[in-house]
């Protein structure tokens, strides 16, 4: 499975929507529902799948999922 | 054969407070769901015993605590048991089932190794029919409660009526076992650690801030012969609790509600601001104010839908300049929170470990008076067969409070909100409760007409 696969996965279990269908364009709290905690617990969610360190200044700016790929992209 | 698991850090908060206060009473959780309709008792109880199957932290046993008092749990593969029926009707009145309910929800589960979960079918007066629920907190908490309550009327309107069956609820086990996963990984573990130990080392020792003001941390002092202490006692033995609820209506609700999404704000986080803009004001203008915050770690379709106790407190303290406007003091109070939410997998229980270790905090005191969780999900039945009927649902409480005030915000059906405040009548009277409402109000609704409005003015105003 790809790492944007994967990652999707992982949103879509968040989100109960199916992986295949979530795009990158989509927003985390608008489109597809995240609250506060749930996007907080997301980011730890990918700390532990991905081995990458995330500080709460990283979720500043994110918005979209196209914007977390990149955010991930750079960590790793 | 078998299987036991330790209990997760929001059981073991449960399973900690029955252990300190010595009585089962304090995790105790009821609620009655009832429709003024003739309800087929039959398929009723057929949808609860299969509710049993469904949903698996029902079938919860938690083993006898150990010298420690640590205690493992288990699940049973079946609870065959019959599902009972009381009829109430012969009391006359709702109001006179609903005091008789509330004495059924001080009932205690006082062995090991037995079933932690009763439900009763209820005939009521005035017509109404439903089903009484009577659980430990460490089974299940209130988000939990109101879905199973769901899937109870979803499997019934799929029994009697021929609607859809409900989707299959995510396996408790399953989540259990990565819930214990995760807590055993040692690598967040150790963040976690270091963000709560960080907020010690960056604010220091916190400070008491009480609901009826200074004159309960200043005999605290009195009392340990400590004139810097910063904590105060807490009740251990007087635990009777009674409940004052305010009911806001749908217009300023709105308002509220209205604030919030305009300014990309939480209502937890509105809440939190409210309260401690009111214990500020009765504690001389006090800048370090923390208040228990409940969090229901549910985000996962999984985590939704699998039960369990999962709401867990964490303290959200923070120190607010009274120049500080109201937005921004929300603001400051919303990245506080998102912090904690990101380290919410650490267990509560260590904060308080390190606290006591560090300032020598002395037995049964706490740095907190306030507790608040904010329920954005109702009781409701949504389901159209059962629409236009009159819905009874009321929470009981357990009648034993380990907190001096603990607050439950909840949505009603019409739009408005519900504020349930939980007090000891050992030290607090509905008068402190009627202070605290009606400050809460006028603060939050004066920062949202003008949120550049200093926190100082407004505490001033009010």
């Amino acid at each position: 499975m790809s790492k944007e696969m994967e990652f999707k996965t992982i949103v879509a279990q968040y989100a109960n929507v199916n992986a295949e269908d979530i795009t990158n364009d989509m927003k985390f709290r608008e489109d597809l529902g995240f609250t506060s905690l749930d996007f907080m617990s997301f980011l730890g969610e990918l700390e532990d799948t991905f081995d990458v360190e995330l500080e709460e200044e990283n979720a500043e700016g994110v918005y979209t999922i196209g914007d977390a790929l990149e955010l991930l992209e750079k960590l790793s | 054969m078998r299987e036991y698991y330790p209990l997760t850090a929001a059981q073991k908060m449960h399973h900690n407070w029955i252990i300190d206060y010595k009585t089962q009473q304090v995790s105790g959780v009821s609620v009655i769901v009832s429709l003024q309709a003739p309800l087929d008792f039959n398929v009723l109880s057929r949808c609860i015993k299969l509710e049993y199957e469904r949903y698996g932290c029902m079938r919860i046993r938690v083993t006898k605590p150990d010298a420690d008092g640590n205690s493992k749990q288990y699940i049973v593969k079946k609870d065959t048991r019959e599902i009972p029926v009381r009829d109430l009707t012969y009391l006359g009145s709702l109001k006179a089932a609903d005091d008789l309910m509330q004495k059924m929800a001080y009932e205690t589960f006082d062995k090991d190794n037995i079933p932690l979960c009763d439900i009763t079918l209820m005939r009521l007066p005035e017509g109404y029919n439903g089903f009484f629920i009577h659980m430990d907190h460490r089974l299940i908490d209130s988000c939990g409660l109101v879905i199973m309550v769901e899937d109870i009327i979803r499997l019934y309107t799929h029994y009697k009526f021929g609607s859809d069956f409900p989707e299959p609820l995510a396996d408790f086990e399953s989540v259990l076992l990565k819930d214990l996963k995760k807590a055993s990984n040692e690598k967040r573990f150790l963040k976690d650690k270091k963000f709560w130990e960080d907020q010690l080392d960056a604010l220091g020792e916190p400070l008491y801030s009480d609901i009826s003001g200074p004159k309960v941390l200043e005999e605290a002092r009195k009392k340990h012969k400590n004139k810097k202490l910063r904590s105060a006692d807490i009740e251990m033995k007087d635990l009777h609790v009674e409940v004052k609820d305010y009911f806001l209506e749908p217009g300023p609700t709105k308002n509220l509600i209205d604030f919030c999404m305009n300014h990309n704000l939480s209502m937890t986080n509105l809440l939190l601001l409210g309260m401690r803009t009111y214990l500020s004001k009765v504690n001389n203008g006090q800048e370090d104010i923390t208040i228990q915050n409940f969090i229901s770690r549910r985000s996962t379709h999984d985590e939704w839908t699998s039960g369990g106790s999962r709401t867990i407190m964490f303290p959200c303290r923070t120190v607010i300049s009274a120049d500080t406007d109201f937005l921004d003091a929300a603001y400051e109070i919303q990245n506080v929170q998102n912090r904690i939410y990101m380290h919410s997998n650490y267990d509560p229980a260590l904060i308080v470990d390190e606290m006591r270790k560090r300032y020598k905090t002395p037995e049964h005191t706490a740095y907190e008076s306030c507790y608040l969780t904010y329920q954005p999900l109702p009781v409701k039945i949504s389901s159209p067969h059962l629409k236009g009927i009159n819905v009874h649902a009321k929470w009981f409480a357990n009648g034993a409070a380990t907190k001096k005030m603990y607050l439950t915000v909840s949505h009603t059906p019409d739009g408005g909100m519900n504020f349930s405040y939980h007090y000891q009548t050992a030290h607090l009277e509905e008068h402190d409760m009627e202070l605290l409402y009606y400050y809460m109000m006028r603060i939050l609704f004066k920062g949202i007409a003008e949120p550049d409005m200093s926190l100082g003015e407004i505490m001033e105003e009010v």
